[in-house]
């Protein structure tokens, strides 16, 4: 009797600590999930008291109707691809940089982080300043180097934005690679360096046979969040370009919010975030799988 | 930190006097670093400058005449005295609200015993990478038909719950790793898990919360995308939704624009140059080791 008591009661002190996240995290966040899928097979404006069930029209519409949804998946998977190759690779060199023994290697790396803090609005706001095409930043440089006719209208000119956007977002999320790299960093054995020291090899020979071996679960990690916090972009390309000019640098994200809370079409919009979410939930769900696999190792 | 000063030490003891490799990884660091902070120079000094010595001076030129006008100008028609207004209310109730609903949730998932902890779990850390930029139309449809648009818990209640996921993860890896002993002498004596949790696991666990708190501030603070949708009355705007529309409204006057962009960027910058220390182990806490 007395410890099944003690059990409910265990019970019952668990779910009155727990109950106050879930109860928040379900209404907020999950219910949201699966309302988006709901809404995707209905057609409304967001105004009306009625839903209109339509099937799979929404999809329809968006893959063989919507002038600018295909634009949107391709500047999406190109930004994903730069996002997964450029961010990690130059935060990865600067990591193994700033973790020898160099001079004011501690404030290198505040300064290669200080812009992960700032808000992508903020981020926005002061590279579309820094492209303007008169007295911006990069034409100013360009001009005292003799380069004018290098000069371009970076956001405005729609074969380059998107490149010009996402050199931004570099200059952004480097500073986040790179920490996580440093933290792997420091979970390589320093005795195994030693050792193939000793043993005669050079630097890259280290790096190749000891450090990047260690490293490969953080890369793992970043790789997957880098794909993740790409597919999230809209706050730098909302704040740099709104999509434009000419869609040229629309994406999912943005495509789907234009489409619920500007245009009031809730049904297309919600289909294309379904859309994204499922090529999230590609990327996640895999992830989820090997950590859990090598967790089980760990035991 | 400790780890990396050893580094330092094993290193310099066998180095030679001067390692030409260094020199130049130093060189190439310090021009990466120089290129880094340029837009940051570039924004402050254009702050301080009257629209004609923008167009007439060069980028790189510190003002002449600081014009520190451009700030009070700027956070007049900014209207900063609203948002930074907003921004401080929902930043100060959501950062501490969230990491102390966070910390009594991962405590229970890490220490008590019940059916299904595994499965919560695993939901808990699938929220940590599904995106809510996915879903601001099923929210905002949420948050109006609650009537909450426009609201302080409008916009916090959706805030604490994108934050949980990360919060709890993090927290429960930490306190899974405190030993048994510590709670069990207190569970003989007939301690709650109420007191156990708080007289024992906030206490030790205070360095983790306090990098996720500096954390969680930043993110806050900086949140833009929700606000949109869920804040449309320009009364209730934040900081970020300020500068956006500064931005649309007054883009030709330079020196004001990038005032203002220092002006919203700057809080988040001095929490995080104090606090740098924190910002390191808060992250690379939940994801690497997780």
């Amino acid at each position: 009797m007395t410890s099944r008591y003690i059990f409910s009661d265990q019970r019952t002190q668990a779910a009155m600590l727990i109950a106050p996240a879930i109860v928040i995290y379900a209404v907020f966040a999950i219910y949201p999930m699966i309302d988006v899928v709901t809404l995707s097979f209905q057609r409304w404006n967001g105004l009306d008291a009625t839903k209109e069930f339509v099937g799979f029209s929404n999809y329809v519409d968006i893959f063989t109707k919507d002038p600018v949804f295909w634009g949107a998946f391709r500047n999406t998977v190109i930004w994903t691809i730069l996002s997964t190759i450029f961010p990690p690779l130059v935060g990865l060199l600067l990591a193994l940089g700033v973790n020898q023994p160099i001079f004011g290697r501690n404030g290198l790396r505040a300064i290669f982080y200080l812009p992960v803090i700032i808000a992508p609005i903020a981020v926005a706001t002061m590279w579309r300043w820094m492209y303007d095409p008169f007295f911006g930043l990069f034409g100013q440089v360009l001009t005292s180097m003799g380069l004018q006719s290098w000069i371009q209208d970076w956001l405005g000119n729609r074969n380059i934005a998107l490149y010009s956007a996402f050199v931004a977002y570099l200059w952004q999320t480097v500073g986040f690679s790179m920490v996580l790299f440093l933290a792997g960093l420091q979970g390589v054995s320093k005795t195994l360096i030693e050792a193939a020291r000793i043993d005669g090899a050079g630097r890259w020979k280290v790096f190749r046979h000891v450090t990047f071996p260690a490293l490969k679960p953080t890369i793992t990690i970043v790789l997957v969040l880098a794909i993740i916090s790409s597919l999230k972009a809209f706050d730098i390309i909302y704040g740099l370009t709104g999509g434009g000019p000419a869609q040229s640098t629309q994406m999912l994200a943005l495509w789907a919010f234009t489409q619920s809370m500007q245009i009031f079409d809730f049904g297309r919009g919600s289909a294309i975030s379904v859309v994204l979410l499922l090529i999230t939930l590609s990327v996640v769900i895999p992830y989820l799988r090997w950590t859990r696999k090598s967790e089980e190792n760990e035991e | 930190m400790t780890m990396m000063s050893a580094s330092i030490h094993a290193n310099t003891l066998e180095k030679p006097q001067r390692d030409w490799v260094l020199v130049a990884l130093w060189a190439t660091l310090a021009l990466v670093a120089l290129i880094w902070v340029a837009p940051f120079v570039f924004i402050v000094f254009t702050s301080l400058k009257s629209n004609a010595a923008v167009m007439s001076s060069s980028a790189f030129a510190p003002p002449v005449d600081p014009k520190f006008a451009n700030y009070s100008g700027a956070w007049d028609r900014g209207r900063f005295n609203t948002t930074f207004f907003n921004s401080v209310i929902i930043t100060a109730i959501k950062v501490p609200l969230g990491l102390f609903i966070s910390a009594m949730a991962a405590y229970a998932l890490a220490k008590i015993e019940f059916a299904g902890r595994k499965m919560l779990l695993l939901a808990i850390l699938f929220g940590t990478m599904i995106p809510f930029q996915v879903m601001l139309a099923p929210l905002f449809t949420l948050v109006n038909g609650l009537h909450l648009i426009d609201t302080y818990p409008g916009v916090i209640l959706p805030y604490l719950a994108f934050g949980i996921p990360y919060q709890v993860f993090i927290l429960q890896s930490f306190f899974r790793g405190i030993p048994k002993e510590l709670s069990e002498a207190a569970r003989i004596d007939g301690a709650s898990h109420f007191v156990i949790f708080r007289r024992i696991f906030l206490p030790v666990s205070l360095p983790v919360l306090a990098a996720l708190l500096i954390l969680d501030f930043v993110s806050t603070w900086n949140e833009f995308a929700m606000a949109l949708v869920l804040l449309q009355d320009r009364d209730m705007w934040t900081l970020p939704l300020g500068l956006s529309a500064f931005q649309g409204q007054f883009s030709r006057d330079y020196g004001q624009l990038n005032a203002a962009i220092v002006m919203t960027v700057l809080p988040a910058a001095i929490v995080y140059l104090i606090f740098q220390r924190y910002f390191v182990s808060g992250l690379t806490s939940g994801a690497v080791k997780g």
